[in-house]
């Protein structure tokens, strides 16, 4: 089975992918399959905030787990959707210069925040969450 | 685990790291100044004073100055543990390198070797803290990872490079007999082979993945790479003292060296060509020009090994390509993703009324046209650079390629400290 970290660090990954067609349709002039990929990516984006803020945090917070990081990614969850909210207009303008200065700086933004969680709080999760993992997983799959 | 970690107010505050970027360009215009007043052509032997003194600009002045500022920004992200007393320590490195390198350098251009005790006092503290602060910093981070094992090894190299340095600085200022020759191999394979690629590498393996989504490094490399170096490293400095030994050994030691780091660049290039992120990024062409520059290091050093009547030349080569190719591409193309994030990222910190009043994207920090002349003038200069030893009118182009980068570096990095100062004073007044 797998681990909380294997889970949600290929969740990253696959968010990346979807970042990344947005980005090069965007840049392309190609508005009709950017708003298709770049909707994916905001997709994606939500339902992995949705999936930690409302599943992943309140366990490690009941198991006894640090509440401060937390807050803090919660914080970083903050920064990026407002970030998604103006890619959102960008793409409804079809500015192409705007989007792009704006997918530079979500990048940047999120691969920050993923390798914070990649590289300590998911095995904090794995490590105090390990008695309810088989079902936390089982929750995981249905958000 | 290092939990406290996460916090981003373990990121040092924005003028620590942002002072290093902002005096490192001054250091490039230096170089190219020092190398118009040495009065011949100084490509054509890097022994000179003038050469000594412009070299020590861009690797102490730009390349440790910009290192100074990256390690402390980065420590807390990649490895989970911040640099001790950032402010204390910012100071304390920033001030004694400055003064130090400009004393270096005065000490050359003049003649006046006496004034090399004054630089390799306030050089050594510069070091002494700053290598001090990151050991204590990597000592403390319970994060395991191959960045941590390459920058560690990369401190090491670089403390064993500066004390060789001072040792050099102290025997010409006080004319003791020391095997000058042997020792300034010794702190060159240090400083160029050990500190300088290692920290590349180890900072490579974390941004080459994040910024173009690649595919990570391959395991193999990751684990074995940066302690492979370091072993070939401290075998080629094993090797020097006994001028008894076959001279295949030495010969085996720099063929192994220049194989490993050839690997590195050719696995970089291999990832970067499977980047998701397919859109032109002039930070990614500087980083790949680095990596081409390194390749073309190996292949002079190489054919110097085999042809050794005209080593002197290729190892001229060798050395204008992997100082001005690679590390200085990289670390510019570097400058150029982490300066308009890292005041991006300081004023988007001010939350919900940032937000509201508007704090303008990476791109809208430093204008991108900019960096792509940047990158073209970067091309041109390497490429005097690789003639300049043969012509005086080239390397005069070459100086003035350095001086032009130079300009163009602090200009952006102005703008950038500039957009920041007028936001910031509009987020207060909203």
């Amino acid at each position: 089975m797998k681990t909380i970290a294997e889970f949600m660090t290929a969740d990253h990954k696959a968010c990346d992918h979807k970042f990344a067609d947005a980005e090069v349709a965007a840049l392309d002039g190609n508005w009709s399959e950017a708003g298709i990929a770049f909707n994916a990516f905001n997709d994606n984006m939500l339902r992995h905030f949705v999936t930690e803020e409302d599943l992943l945090f309140p366990a490690l917070i009941s198991a006894g787990g640090p509440s401060g990081p937390v807050q803090m990614m919660r914080m970083e969850h903050d920064q990026i959707r407002e970030l998604l909210s103006q890619m959102t207009a960008a793409v409804s303008a079809k500015n192409t210069q705007h989007y792009s200065g704006l997918s530079e700086t979500i990048l940047m933004v999120m691969q920050q925040h993923n390798h914070k969680e990649e590289n300590i709080l998911y095995p904090i999760m794995d490590q105090i969450l390990a008695q309810q993992r088989e079902a936390l997983m089982g929750r995981l799959l249905t958000v | 685990m290092q939990i406290a970690s996460l916090s981003t107010e373990q990121a040092p505050p924005i003028s620590v790291p942002l002072r290093y970027f902002a005096a490192a360009p001054v250091f490039l215009i230096f170089s190219a100044l020092l190398l118009a007043l040495s009065g011949s052509n100084p490509f054509a032997d890097l022994r000179s004073g003038a050469q000594i003194a412009a070299t020590h600009h861009i690797t102490l002045g730009v390349m440790a100055m910009v290192m100074l500022g990256a390690i402390q920004q980065m420590l807390p992200v990649v490895i989970g543990s911040p640099m001790p007393a950032s402010r204390i320590v910012a100071w304390l490195t920033f001030l004694p390198l400055i003064a130090g390198v400009l004393l270096f350098s005065a000490s050359f251009m003049l003649g006046k070797m006496f004034m090399l005790d004054w630089a390799w006092t306030l050089l050594g503290l510069s070091f002494l803290i700053f290598i001090a602060a990151s050991l204590l910093s990597l000592w403390r981070a319970t994060a395991q990872n191959a960045t941590k094992t390459a920058i560690f090894l990369s401190i090491i190299s670089l403390a064993g490079a500066v004390s060789l340095g001072l040792l050099l600085a102290h025997g010409y200022a006080a004319g003791l007999p020391l095997s000058y020759p042997l020792l300034a191999t010794a702190h060159i394979s240090l400083a160029l082979g050990g500190w300088v690629l290692l920290l590349i590498i180890g900072v490579s393996y974390q941004v080459v993945p994040m910024f173009q989504l690649t595919p990570n490094y391959p395991k193999w490399m990751t684990s074995a790479l940066a302690p492979a170096l370091f072993i070939v490293l401290l075998l080629k400095l094993g090797l020097l003292p006994f001028e008894t030994m076959p001279s295949w050994s030495g010969f085996f030691v720099e063929c192994l060296f220049w194989l490993l780091a050839c690997s590195f660049a050719v696995i970089t290039l291999k990832l970067q060509s499977q980047r998701r992120r397919r859109v032109p990024d002039a930070p990614l062409s500087f980083f790949r020009l680095g990596m081409a520059s390194l390749l073309l290091a190996a292949i002079f050093s190489l054919a110097a090994l085999i042809w050794p009547q005209y080593s002197d030349n290729l190892r001229t080569l060798s050395a204008l390509a992997y100082i001005l190719g690679f590390a200085l591409s990289l670390i510019q193309g570097m400058l150029y993703k982490i300066v308009p994030f890292l005041i991006w990222f300081h004023l988007f910190r001010g939350g919900i009324k940032a937000i509201k009043a508007g704090v303008p994207n990476m791109k809208e920090i430093i204008p991108e046209p900019l960096m792509w002349r940047h990158l073209w003038l970067q091309c041109a200069t390497l490429l005097t650079a690789l003639m300049a030893p043969w012509s005086t009118e080239v390397a005069y182009l070459t100086m003035l390629g350095l001086l032009l980068q130079g300009i163009l570096l602090a200009y952006a990095i102005y703008i950038g400290i500039r957009v920041y100062r007028h936001t910031l004073k509009r987020l207060m007044q909203a």
